[in-house]
């Protein structure tokens, strides 16, 4: 297939693989650099595994719920228990994610041993996630995710940065720093739940932290950095599915590499700029 | 002067555990306080108390302006409670001490941008203004602090540790710099250190505390001897050389 081809199959054929893709990619991008920067990486990679958990639970017959309900709620729930260990000093923040984060995998394996043979695969393509095979349905709720994580986000832009950045001198300004880091960490739960349904664990974990990084090498106002962030996070998609479809490679780790590609660069550009 | 801060046999602690009993003083308006205490003494604990971000176990707080509304605090934070992960400008920190005036959904305006140049060119770090935060000297970043403090028009001046982890020069440019903010523009300043000379040189009252030992008053009142030893649990002296006063401890070697 040559390129044009290529480009006119993601288009006319793929299209909400595409638009499905870069949206994930964009606010991934933006949740991430507060996410870096907030020193909780690995809150990414837990809340992608308790997500994958709660899509998994859907198939015990007690949990009959629509795998992005089950898995919206159970990220929900797990989001409020986490903020508020997250701000404790009795247990330390990485112990309490590695905590979440080894409990539901093993959750996860629990479920699908129990699950009937037929569904195991289901939940296998599942838990993968698959770019390619994006539905309108999730497609919708991405975007009802997207619009209310990034308007939030915009609107209080100041607020998030000034609780991230100092919380104890905003608390005595009147801002309650625990309810906003759970308000933040509920719509990062949100955005990562329909993601990760849609895409997959490695796509949402990778974009969550690969982007930002880069942007943070690259750009040297925090503004600046967001806007980078989300640059990579719109760009590494529609080129990396290029790149998939040209050397039949698994879109998501495609669409990751590109962006660790990106984050190379910017490491060299980084360690030039130095000397 | 009028009594803005007023602790009245307040139990201070957290969840049911006391930490200081029987805590009563008051700060008016256009003192300028010290509080000082050996580390875990429970400074933080006062501190908090009348930053209302904690309650007293027992007994009444009130933090209230001449007018009767809520006293505003300008809190300089010691700076490793600070994230320093984004590279903030200076000029950008120090608009956060404006956020509160703006309210949620309101973006800094034309107003909060000279304020905050009048704060940086108070605290003479103009030329800063465009530097990240992140890469500043100690001292540097305090001034910022200090003028973000200022950009929030604060009734109370609130410092925790200003000079910790400081050098000589450092220091003292940053506690003439508060002096100067008390003076000048009449500044209500609550310093809170455990270095205890950095405090009873510049300040007008002072409280020392220590479970179970809460003495407050003027600073010769307070700073004696005895008070110290009793604090400190060791031999304590207190001289006055060219009108500092100097605290000797133990074999008289001096130090803090």
């Amino acid at each position: 297939m040559g390129a044009a081809e290529i480009v006119r199959t993601i288009v006319q054929e793929f299209p909400l693989a595409l638009y499905g893709s870069m949206l994930v990619g964009v606010i991934c991008a933006f949740l991430g650099v507060y996410i870096v920067a907030r020193r909780v990486v690995f809150l990414g990679a837990v809340m992608t595994q308790v997500s994958v958990m709660g899509i998994a639970l859907t198939f015990l017959p007690f949990f009959p719920l629509p795998h992005t309900v089950g898995s919206l709620v159970v990220t929900l729930a797990t989001v409020v228990i986490i903020s508020r260990l997250l701000t404790g000093k009795k247990i330390p923040r990485d112990a309490v994610l590695g905590v979440v984060f080894v409990t539901s995998i093993a959750a996860r394996i629990l479920i699908m041993q129990k699950s009937p043979k037929v569904e195991v695969a289901e939940i296998e393509n599942l838990l993968r996630g698959d770019i390619l095979f994006v539905t309108p349905e999730l497609f919708i709720l991405m975007i009802v995710a997207f619009v209310v994580a990034m308007g939030a986000h915009l609107l209080l832009f100041k607020e998030f940065t000034y609780v991230s950045f100092d919380p104890e001198t905003a608390r005595t300004q009147g801002y309650n720093a625990v309810w906003w880091d759970t308000a933040f960490y509920l719509l990062a739960g949100v955005v990562i739940s329909f993601a990760t349904h849609m895409v997959g664990d490695i796509y949402v974990f990778g974009f969550l932290v690969v982007p930002p990084v880069a942007a943070m090498l690259l750009a040297r106002k925090v503004t600046h950095i967001f806007i980078v962030s989300v640059l990579i996070g719109l760009l590494s998609a529609p080129v990396g599915l290029f790149l998939a479809f040209l050397f039949d490679l698994p879109s998501s780790p495609a669409i990751v590499g590109v962006a660790s590609v990106v984050l190379g660069i910017a490491w060299i550009v980084n360690v030039a700029r130095r000397r | 002067m009028a009594t803005i801060i007023e602790f009245q046999d307040a139990v201070l602690g957290y969840g049911s555990k006391a930490i200081l009993r029987g805590i009563t003083f008051s700060i008016d308006t256009g003192d300028y306080f010290g509080l000082v205490g050996p580390n875990g003494a429970g400074k933080t604990t006062i501190l908090r108390t009348i930053l209302g971000t904690l309650r007293p176990l027992s007994g009444t707080v009130t933090a209230q302006g001449e007018n009767g509304l809520p006293l505003r605090f300008g809190y300089v934070p010691q700076r490793d409670t600070i994230d320093y992960a984004l590279p903030y400008t200076v000029e950008e920190v120090v608009m956060m001490g404006r956020y509160r005036q703006r309210g949620l959904f309101r973006r800094p305006g034309k107003e909060d941008r000279e304020a905050v140049g009048r704060c940086l060119d108070h605290v003479a770090i103009a030329d800063l203004a465009g530097l990240a935060f992140k890469e500043l000297s100690g001292g540097q970043k305090q001034r910022v602090l200090i003028a973000r403090a200022l950009a929030s028009e604060p009734d109370v001046l609130v410092l925790d540790e200003p000079t910790n982890g400081m050098d000589l020069s450092s220091r003292l440019a940053i506690l003439e710099l508060v002096h100067r903010l008390h003076r000048d523009d009449g500044l209500t300043v609550l310093l809170v250190s455990h270095l205890l000379e950095d405090v009873a040189n510049y300040v007008s009252r002072l409280a020392i505390v220590e479970r179970d030992f809460f003495k407050v008053g003027k600073v010769d009142e307070i700073l004696t001897g005895q008070n110290l030893s009793t604090m400190y649990e060791l031999p304590v002296d207190v001289r006055t050389i060219d009108g500092r006063k100097v605290i000797l401890s133990g074999g008289g070697n001096g130090g803090r």
